[in-house]
């Protein structure tokens, strides 16, 4: 990475669960990243509806966010596999089509801006999981993660389409794991360790409550005994912890296991308090999870 | 079982496919073999009315009104399986969102996409912040020590969308919103 990064916070993180940018800023400080901040920018926006709905749309709101990170010389960086998802295709669908990064510049220009199809797009894992960040990462670790084992969320628009992403394996990732491992948590292998969270899923309930359903309950009944469920994206983290009891209700079924944002777990491990974070943010609230990180 | 359809050759759209393959990212609709590899990993497939190949087969055969009027293109979950492991390269989801992009040319929009546009021409964001709400966000961030958010000129972005063809949608529903 040779440029400067900008940091794209999104929408849903910094208006709706801005404890998770909170961690997320303590990590980077922690470890020294330098960010610029986007100021100006719009949703990035939103991959499914406004993709759905028109992809012209989509596509010019995305390179005018691209657009002010070009004016900044700076690449970007994302903490929501959403904004991922959008900034990363529409980077990649303008870079690859000129004559489309034409059709788009014709009306940016008309508001002052141009995109000449330069900005880079990373998200946080992708950043963290290169060996000189993890190098770094462990050498800062203050409080191993060592009693905790985790269940990884990778979720769907962190890994693809590869074509598109081209960082992790798309249905085999381990960036997350790797991290969490760097960290002293011993991650786990389970069945449905792929499955989509269901969130954009939006015309029928029941499709994302069985998606949560069937990964919740076998995390329930793993051996091993899990800590917490581990994701990347506030729709994923959202969609899991609300869902969570909603069935845990319907179903009688007792399902306890809290979700948490990455960016958590790496700040409790390099040294942030307990009580700065707001851990118990949540419906399932991590109280075993807290108990052995303080006992 | 979905009903079986008779429809006379006559009566198929013979442009469709065309219509689909010639926006950007599309051209990979004409070379499905029919294989159902889509639909087999499909997070979706015991919900929907077509499944991902049927849909395209749809597609090939001229079937404009049924695949429009389908559940199947809205009820997808966007997991990327179906473009991620077809052995043809057919890039299924992205091809969905612009049959997505015709059903609402066609007026066809459930209300739970159309929501949205509304919140972002009138935001910025997809999370409403004006008035009372700001005012809550705000402190919450202040009282994390976060810095202070610096919204986009809400006129560029309405702009935008109202260039790209889907101001009416967000005004329209603005009384409603």
């Amino acid at each position: 990475m040779k440029k400067e990064l900008g940091f794209f916070i999104g929408c849903t993180i910094p208006l709706k669960l801005p404890h998770l940018e909170k961690a997320f800023r303590d990590v980077a400080n922690i470890l020294g990243l330098k960010l610029r901040e986007m100021e100006g920018v719009s949703c990035c926006p939103e991959p499914v509806s406004l993709q759905s709905l028109n992809m012209d749309t989509w596509v010019t709101l995305g390179a005018r966010n691209l657009a002010i990170a070009e004016k900044m010389g700076v690449d970007i960086l994302t903490i929501c596999s959403g904004c991922y998802e959008t900034l990363k295709t529409v980077s990649v669908l303008l870079k690859e089509d000129k004559e489309y990064l034409k059709k788009i510049n014709a009306i940016l220009n008309k508001i002052n801006y141009n995109y000449t199809g330069k900005t880079k797009v990373y998200h946080f894992v992708e950043l963290f999981s290169e060996p000189e960040w993890l190098d770094k990462i462990k050498s800062l670790v203050v409080k191993p993660l060592d009693d905790l084992n985790l269940a990884v969320h990778y979720g769907c628009h962190l890994v693809r389409p590869s074509k598109i992403m081209q960082f992790d394996h798309p249905e085999k990732p381990e960036k997350i794991d790797i991290i969490l491992q760097a960290l002293g948590a011993k991650t786990l292998d389970f069945a449905n360790k792929l499955e989509c969270c269901g969130y954009c899923a939006r015309l029928q309930e029941e499709i994302g409550e069985k998606l949560v359903e069937d990964k919740m309950t076998e995390l329930c009944e793993l051996e091993e005994g899990v800590d917490g469920l581990i994701a990347v994206c506030p729709a994923c983290v959202t969609q899991y912890d609300r869902k969570e009891k909603i069935i845990a209700r319907k179903s009688g079924k007792e399902l306890d296991i809290p979700v948490l944002y990455l960016a958590e777990m790496m700040a409790v491990a390099l040294g942030v308090e307990l009580e700065d974070l707001s851990l118990k943010n949540r419906s399932v609230k991590p109280d075993k999870l807290i108990e052995k990180l303080t006992s | 079982m979905t009903e079986m359809l008779k429809k006379n050759a006559d009566n198929l759209d013979h442009s469709f496919r065309y219509e689909i393959s010639a926006k950007v990212g599309a051209k990979s609709l004409l070379k499905c073999i029919q294989c159902g590899v889509c639909s087999s990993g499909c997070t979706v497939t015991e919900y929907v009315d077509l499944q991902p190949h049927r849909v395209v087969a749809s597609c090939l055969l001229g079937l404009k009104e049924e695949v429009l009027s389908s559940n199947a293109i809205w009820t997808c979950s966007l997991c990327h399986r179906c473009t991620e492991r077809c052995p043809k390269n057919v890039d299924y989801s992205f091809i969905l969102a612009l049959l997505r992009n015709l059903a609402v040319k066609e007026g066809k929009i459930p209300k739970e996409y159309s929501s949205t546009v509304v919140t972002i021409y009138n935001n910025g964001y997809v999370v409403p912040y004006t008035g009372g709400l700001k005012d809550n966000i705000d402190r919450r961030r202040g009282k994390m020590g976060l810095p202070e958010l610096v919204p986009p000129d809400l006129k560029e972005i309405q702009f935008i969308i109202e260039e790209t063809g889907l101001g009416a949608l967000a005004k329209e529903r603005e009384d409603d919103k």
